[in-house]
């Protein structure tokens, strides 16, 4: 079972793929507490016209990524507590728009290739040195900052009101939740590929939602269960020959109905 | 009233709010007093909501001037000495993942800007705030599996850990049974009593604390101030006003005596 890491690319496979589960798990509990689960879709969408810019000038796509999603996220944020009524509307356009917006960039600048395939879907397996990188850095803030106001973003996801009556920052915090999210999206379609990160951010959390035991828990179950999904769906993806996003989908899908049945009321 | 030279914890003045062209509150103009225990009675649609949102800064007046302890809504920073308990807190969430004690816990979260490290005088506070509400023997259990009045007492017990100087509580009885609410009245005239926490408690049903409650406002898109509730509440100008709310007060106190 372990012949698979004497190859350094499937080292760096499962660094990666850790790294994201973990970011993407914590996050994603703030995420589905909120009721922001279709952010999350909205928000890899527009990390795609990063990464199209990235390839069309030549510049890191997984920086543009980030770059692209954090603004996004802050304008998806500033429409979402200025419309509420139409936020689901606002993200549906935003998610079409970006995509439309990606391929566009895409097939003008001539790189309507593999390259961009690969971020749709996940490429695991060709994941850089410098990516990791990439995703220790940014992942470290992105984690760090999660950590440091934790019980706050719980607070607001809790009672949004009532938080701001305790004299909580709610505007900047919810501010910096969606930053944070962005970040952790960039950076994880490398991995799962945009079209499947969605999943990775908000299953873990609902199946854990399933055991109905309080935050801490929650949050633990949650990244626990990414990181088996994680692990599970990369070894069978390597042994079969399958595409490691997708497994990898399936397999948070797979303990998510497990986690239903074994707590059914 | 005597009370009259303090600076007073709500300075309210000339408060209009207007919504869809239609009138919620009219030049309401008030003064709530450490120590006060005030009720505020009206029909549904009358403002009550609305005017504590005003009060919490939770909703922008058409015009008029809100002053908490004599300052202005956006220069107000202690924020701790503000307990709220919304109307909404009793219809919960049934899988949001939290226990009693996480809910409560929450209580003392402002007071951090880093990492949510309790210090040992909080976590002694927090236990001291189920212990009051009588729900420490209930501090793992989920809130979704609560009974109304538990959860009712969890939400107070979060609002009483940052150990607030005004608890505001909007309407926390619906869906309380009788027993359960005659025990929370009774916790909340300790509060009163013993510990001078100033109470804000926004009801329909005011007859079962009229013993309590030292004035009552009745907001009806304008207010009116009764300062001496026991002998308002028994006169024709609030059967005037409300004759529903009159009538179960007569009820209540039948039953009481």
């Amino acid at each position: 079972m372990f012949e698979m890491f004497e190859y350094d690319f499937m080292q760096r496979a499962f660094l990666a793929g850790v790294l994201i589960a973990t970011l993407a798990s914590i996050s994603g509990t703030f995420i589905v507490l909120k009721r922001y689960s279709m952010m999350s879709e909205t928000l890899a969408h527009s990390a795609l016209v990063g990464v199209a810019v990235g390839l069309v000038a030549g510049f890191n796509p997984l920086w543009m990524a980030v770059v692209v999603a954090v603004l996004s996220a802050w304008m998806i944020e500033y429409l979402r507590s200025t419309f509420a009524l139409y936020s689901d509307a606002i993200l549906s356009i935003l998610l079409s728009g970006s995509l439309a917006v990606a391929i566009i960039i895409v097939s003008l600048g001539g790189a309507f290739n593999n390259s961009l395939f690969s971020y749709l879907f996940g490429s695991i397996l060709s994941v850089s040195q410098a990516d990791i990188l990439t995703i220790v850095g940014f992942g470290s803030v992105a984690l760090l900052l999660l950590l440091l106001f934790s019980k706050e973003l719980y607070f607001i996801a809790y009672d949004e009101e009532v938080a701001k009556t305790s004299g909580i920052k709610v505007t900047l915090l919810n501010y910096l939740l969606v930053s944070v999210v962005a970040i952790i999206i960039a950076l994880s379609i490398r991995v799962v590929g945009s079209l499947l990160i969605g999943a990775l951010m908000v299953i873990p959390t609902v199946a854990a939602l399933q055991f109905r035991v309080g935050f801490l828990k929650t949050v633990l179950i949650s990244l626990f269960i990414a990181l088996g999904s994680v692990i599970v769906g990369m070894t069978l993806s390597y042994y079969y020959s399958l595409p490691s996003g997708a497994t990898i989908v399936l397999c948070v899908i797979a303990i998510f109905i497990l986690s239903l049945s074994l707590n059914k009321r | 009233m005597s009370l009259s030279f303090k600076v007073p914890i709500f300075d309210v003045k000339n408060i209009n709010f207007s919504a869809a062209s239609q009138h919620i509150l009219s030049n309401v103009s008030l003064e709530i007093f450490n120590g006060e225990y005030i009720a505020i009675i009206g029909p549904n649609g009358g403002g009550k909501t609305t005017l504590a949102r005003i009060l919490l800064g939770l909703t922008q007046p058409t015009s008029g001037e809100v002053k908490l302890y004599g300052k202005k809504l956006k220069a107000f920073k202690n924020w701790e000495k503000i307990g709220y308990v919304p109307q909404r807190a009793s219809h919960v969430d049934e899988n949001f993942p939290a226990t009693v004690e996480d809910i409560v816990k929450m209580g003392v979260t402002s007071k951090h800007s880093f990492f949510s490290i309790l210090s040992k005088e909080e976590k002694q506070r927090i236990e001291e705030s189920m212990l009051k509400m009588d729900v420490l023997d209930l501090k793992e259990k989920m809130v979704g599996k609560l009974s109304g009045g538990q959860r009712q007492r969890a939400m107070i017990a979060r609002a009483l850990a940052s150990k607030p100087e005004i608890l505001i509580l909007d309407e926390p009885n619906t869906g309380v049974d009788m027993v359960s609410q005659k025990r929370f009245y009774a916790l909340l005239r300790k509060l009163n009593k013993e510990e001078n926490i100033t109470i804000l408690f926004i009801t329909h049903d005011v007859g079962v604390i009229a013993d309590d409650i030292s004035r009552l406002f009745t907001v009806n898109q304008k207010i009116t101030i009764c300062n001496s509730p026991k002998e308002t509440l028994s006169c024709d100008e609030m059967s005037a006003l409300y004759g529903i709310e009159t009538h179960s007060i007569h009820q209540h106190k039948h039953h009481e005596h």
